[in-house]
This record gives C-alpha cells, structure tokens and sequence, in this order.
C-alpha cells in the first residue's frame, strides 16, 4: 500500500498542497481528480522524490519511502520528455537499467511492451521520428519497464486516440490484478475515472475534498433524486407526499427530489393513479456533476 | 540473505550512456580532426625552423673576390655552419640584374656591399668582418709579421661563454611544448565543459530529466554526466598527445622525449582536476536556463575566467615566475592551465605545485555539494531562467 500522509507544500506565498492525505492499496486503481492548479501535479511529484515536500511523509508497505524504494515505483510526468535522439528500445533500456533491472530483462521487456502498447515502427527508431501517439505510447513503456511495484501517472490518457485509450485501461487493470500493483493517475477524462478506478480523490485547493469508490461518493455527496415521465399528468401531483419537492424538468419528465423518509415507491404508487407511467428511476449523478458538486462548496 | 539493494553506483549507468551518445556524434569526430589539424600545423611549423639546415646566402662581387672568399670562408667556420655561395660578376649592370631577379643576396663592389631592399645582418656582419681581415692582413703584409704570429692572432682562445641566471635546459623547446599542451588542455576544459552545461540543458528542454530524477538522485546524475563527459575528454586528449608526440618525433620537431611524456602526462593530469573543477560550474550554470540560447548569458563568467587564465598561462611561457602567473598558477580558478605551463617550462617550485593541487583539489571537493544543491533545485523548473537564489532555496 502506498499512503501520502499529511503531505505540505508552499511555492513562496502559494500554498499549493494543505494536508494531502490518501492511500492506494495493493491491486487497487485509484483515480486522482481535480482542477488545474489544484495540487495533483505537486502530490505526484512528491511521491516520486522528484520535488521534497516541506511536512508529511510518503510511506510504502507501511516504511518511509527513500531513493532505494522509490527505484521500484513507475512513473509518467505530466511533462512528458524522453530523449529525442535516442533510440526506442535503448531508452527503454537505459531507463529500465536506471532503476535497477538487469540489462537482458530490461531489453525483454522493452521489447515486449512496445508490442503490448502498440507502439508504431521500429524499437531502434529515434525517438523525435515517433509521432505525438506513439511518443506517449513509448512514455508509458519507460513507466512501466522495470516492473514497478507502485504506478503513479499523471495524466496517462491525455493525448492517446480512443484505441490507446483501451490499451492503456487494459495494462492497467492487468497491472493491478495480475500483479497486485497499486495504481494511481490523475485524468480530466471523468466518465474514464468513473469507469476504471475502484477509487476516487478529490482535490481541490490543495486539499483532498471527497474519497472513496463512486458508490460512496454519490451516497456522500449526492441528492436523492429521482426521474419520472407520466405523459397524462397533472402538474403538481407529487406535491401530496412530505418531503418531495420539484428539482428540475427534462425533455417531459420531472426529475424530483426526495428528502427524508419520502418513499419512492409512494411516489410511483401516485405517479400511475395520473397515468401510464413511461420512465420511473433514480438519478445518478455522473462523476462529473459529483466533482462540480463539491467543487462548488 | 541477499544485501539491502542500493542504488550507489547508478551514476555509471548515466556516465556510459553520456560517453557513448556523444562520441557517436558528429561534432565529436569535427573537434577530434580540427584539434589533429591545429597540433599538425603547430608542429610542422616548429619542425621547419628546427630542421631545416639555418639561413644561407649568395654572394657576388665585382673585381676583387678576396672579400667575398673571406665571408664565405668565415660563414663555413661559423657554429652552425652558415653557407655562403660565391658568384663572380663581370660588372656592375650584370650584378644589379643578379640582385633584382633574386639569384644573389648581396654583391661586394669596391668598397661597397649593395642589396636589393636590404641585406640580412648575419650576411652583412661577415662580409663586414672579412673586410676587416682583409685590411687587417694588408697591414700584417706591409710590417712582415710572421706567420705564427698571424696564426695566434686569428685564432685567438674562444671566451668562455657564462651567464648570471642560467635557463633551464631545452628551454626553447619546453616553451613549444608546453605552449601546445596549454592550448590542448584550454580547448578539452573549455569545450566539454560546455558539453557537460549543454548536456544538462538537453534534458531539461526535453523534459527527460523529470523521468531520470524519479530514478536516481541529481548528485548521481551530475556526477554521472560530468564522469561521462570528463571520460570522453580525456579519451580525445590521449589520442590528441599521442598524435603529437609521434608527429614531433618523426619530424624532429623535439627530440627531448622526456620533457614531451612528461608535459603529456602533466597535460592530462590537470586536465583531469582542471575539468572536475570547472565542469561543476558548468553544470550548475546549465541548470538554471532551459534554452540553448541561453546558455551563453549564464556561463559567461566561467568563459571569461577560462580565457583569461587562458593568456596568463601563454604569458607565464616567457616570464614563468612573474608575480601575476605565480598567483594565476595557485589559485584553483586558473591553476589547471598556468601551473602545468609552469612547471614544463620549469619554474615551478615543488611547494608551489603542491599547494596549487591541494586548492584544486580541495575547493572541487567543496563546490560539489554546492552545485549538486543548485543543480537539484533548478534543474526541474523548466519555465525561463533559474535566480541562484530561488534554486538554493527550491532545494531545502
């Protein structure tokens, strides 16, 4: 398990991360979410070592992290940049070696990768020959050649057509199930967080807002609404039941709020004494509308 | 029971892959040929004023050849011998036409010695001196000297030659090889020094240096890069000295092997310390810029302080102990270049070596943690230039 504890950092008068605390447990994939600026960025290169944070610590399987351990964590910067005029598979390799892989196992697994990931062209091209795609494909690699036990990757989707997009989830998950790897990537992309992670943090402001999977989130956060379409009613019916009220309308339905006790069969009960009832269920915030819930607070 | 595993020794992986990308690159092999262009040409120049037989001169007179007999006869005496080739004229027209088209230096007319624009002072001191004899001999003639008593007086004891403050022995040719060697070591300190900044700076520009930092630590990195680049200079300076050497010696350029081995090993020794020493200073200098283009704006100081060492060290080749190239050759800031043409030349106190090394040495060994802070603290802000302060500061 990685776990960022209580983590601090000011840029002279900004202060970019107050108190960042969470955890990616083994074989989990955590989804890191929250505006520009917000602090991801900041938290990631912490946990990397890359930038030292002024209080709180980075622990891994429940021991400070240092240079050593660091060696078997996977990263992808949110600035991409590899070597321009090296060669594919000797970047990998070079990179690989870096982190302590041996020379034949860090060329087997450049090799390999390169094929899971589908990168374009030959292993022995430069790097500044790779189109935009296939560069990133390649960044990816060099996160994941020396087998990492931990995975932490900013942005990872950004910039890959919707086949990459695949790919990319698929290694993922394989990464987590398969090896037990805590994963954790920072993403825009919502209905892809929404879809792949098991978790979600919110940041925003430099501290963590909400966590947890989506299911918790929306029983956190969410209000309790639910949308019906009944063609032949009267406006106003649902005004009989305490603790229903009006939350909005959309294309003939009415999506109402419950709050309380309200009961929602109640509400379906009365909704066909007016009518053929054409639509009836529960509104699911998207992780999007959740985040820009909370954001807003 | 396996050891904890350790990353110590990662700087060797970077200090390979430094050394093999660039001497796979072009400017490699250029600077290698261009640096074999200028030493051949340095040698060349010295073997033709060395090798060469000295200066000789052609004579013609017109009427007496007695003058004329007497300089080349002096010039045959002289140490080394300086020939003279003797041409008799008819007259002076057809002598004047010898001058213009070159085939004489000088002709002997009388009681005048004409040249075309001027005539060489070693040709006109013979000609001036047998003029002498001659008279000198007509004298004896007139008052019937005797013939030993000529002999003595023509051939009197030699002086013995002496002189208050003795220069070391070879020294020409120790100036010319140290005058090399310091022009060798200013172009390996000075061009990979940059190598080691631009270096630096190619994986900032690139972003790269995001990736190797979340793998290694910036002292490993920068070792890694100054060992790579250092190994790669001093490879260039090794084949460089050996081309030297071989091409003075099959020319006769130097035929002193002891002062040309040993100024090639003094060469690569402070070129060794000299480039620890410096490229720090480029290094950390390279961090604080993200583009090449400015890489000049921060790196001028350390040029300014190569090149000016740089001429103290070409002054100490003609007054080794002046005031300025004895201070030049301890401070650390110019010792790499001054002291070795110091000692070479062979002015150098033993004591004033060894302090000279130990204050290289030693404020190397100080400026390291100094630049591996502002190398760390800069080397990731990847948006314009880096202030020294904010850097040291960035890097708790």
């Amino acid at each position: 398990m990685l776990e960022l504890i209580d983590l601090r950092r000011r840029f002279d008068d900004v202060v970019a991360l107050d108190g960042v605390s969470f955890e990616v447990p083994d074989g989990r994939i955590v989804g890191f979410v929250g505006r520009n600026g917000s602090g991801k960025t900041t938290t990631m290169r912490i946990a990397l070592g890359v930038l030292h944070a002024d209080a709180g610590r980075v622990m891994w399987q429940g021991r400070p992290v240092d240079a050593v351990t660091r060696r078997r964590f996977g990263y992808m910067p949110e600035e991409r940049g590899l070597y321009p005029k090296m060669r594919v598979r000797e970047q990998l390799v070079y990179l690989a070696r870096l982190r302590g892989t041996p020379k034949g196992l860090a060329r087997s697994r450049a090799t390999e990768l390169l094929e899971i990931l589908q990168v374009v062209g030959d292993p022995n091209d430069r790097m500044e020959t790779l189109s935009l795609g296939n560069q990133q494909r390649v960044q990816l690699a060099a996160a994941l050649v020396h087998e990492p036990d931990v995975l932490v990757l900013d942005e990872p989707f950004s910039g890959l057509d919707p086949v990459g997009v695949d790919v990319l989830a698929e290694v993922l998950r394989g990464q987590a199930r398969d090896r037990g790897v805590p994963v954790v990537f920072s993403s825009h992309q919502l209905e892809l967080v929404e879809r792949l992670c098991d978790e979600v943090v919110l940041i925003d402001r430099g501290r963590i807002v909400a966590r947890g999977s989506i299911r918790e989130l929306r029983a956190m956060r969410a209000r309790n609404l639910w949308r019906i379409e009944v063609p032949a009613a009267t406006d106003g019916w649902w005004e009989v039941v305490p603790g229903v009220s009006l939350a909005g309308r959309d294309d003939g339905a009415v999506v109402l709020e419950l709050n309380g006790d309200a009961d929602p069969q109640r509400i379906l009960d009365l909704a066909r004494a007016e009518g053929d009832v054409a639509a009836f269920g529960p509104v699911r915030p998207s992780l999007s509308e959740l985040f820009r819930e909370v954001v807003a607070e | 029971m396996s050891s904890e595993p350790t990353d110590r020794g990662t700087w060797r992986l970077v200090a390979r892959r430094d050394f093999w990308v660039r001497i796979r690159e072009r400017s490699f092999l250029i600077s290698t040929l261009i640096n074999i262009a200028v030493i051949s040409i340095l040698v060349l120049a010295r073997a033709s004023s060395v090798g060469g037989s000295g200066p000789s001169f052609d004579l013609g007179y017109v009427g007496s050849p007695s003058i004329a007999t007497g300089a080349s006869q002096l010039g045959h005496d002289a140490q080394p011998p300086i020939p003279i080739g003797v041409h008799a004229f008819a007259d002076q027209t057809t002598a004047n036409a010898a001058l213009r088209n070159g085939s004489v230096d000088a002709v002997v007319v009388g009681t005048h010695l004409i040249g075309l624009t001027d005539i060489p002072d070693v040709l006109s001191s013979l000609v001036q001196a047998s003029a002498r004899n001659a008279a000198v001999t007509a004298l004896l003639d007139r008052n019937d000297v005797p013939q030993t008593e000529r002999d003595a007086a023509n051939d009197p004891t030699p002086l013995v030659l002496a002189v208050l403050q003795p220069a070391p022995p070879h020294r020409s040719e120790n100036a010319a090889v140290a005058f090399v060697g310091v022009l060798l070591l200013y172009g390996q300190l000075f061009g990979y020094g940059i190598w080691v900044a631009s270096g630096v700076i190619e994986e900032k520009a690139s972003r790269v240096v995001e990736m190797l930092l979340s793998a290694i630590r910036p002292k490993q990195l920068l070792l890694g890069k100054i060992v790579g680049i250092g190994t790669l200079g001093l490879a260039q300076l090794i084949v460089i000295s050996s081309f030297a050497i071989g091409l003075a010696f099959a020319t006769n350029a130097i035929n002193v092997s002891s002062s040309a081995f040993g100024a090639a090993g003094l060469v690569i020794g402070w070129f060794i310390l000299g480039f620890a020493f410096y490229a720090t200073l480029f290094a950390a200098a390279g961090s604080l810029v993200t583009r090449m283009e400015e890489l000049q704006n921060v790196i001028v100081p350390i040029n300014l302080t190569i090149l000016v060492s740089f001429f103290i060290s070409i002054g100490a080749l003609q007054d080794p102990n002046g005031r300025l190239q004895v201070i030049a050759s301890i401070l650390p800031t110019s010792s790499a270049l001054a002291m070795p043409v110091r000692i070479v030349v062979g002015a150098a106190p033993a004591w004033q070596v060894a302090v000279s090394l130990v204050a290289l040495v030693g404020s190397t060994v100080l400026l390291v943690p100094f630049a591996a802070r502002l190398y760390s603290g800069a080397v990731l802000r990847t948006r314009g230039r880096v202030r020294i302060r904010e850097a040291w500061r960035s890097a708790e």
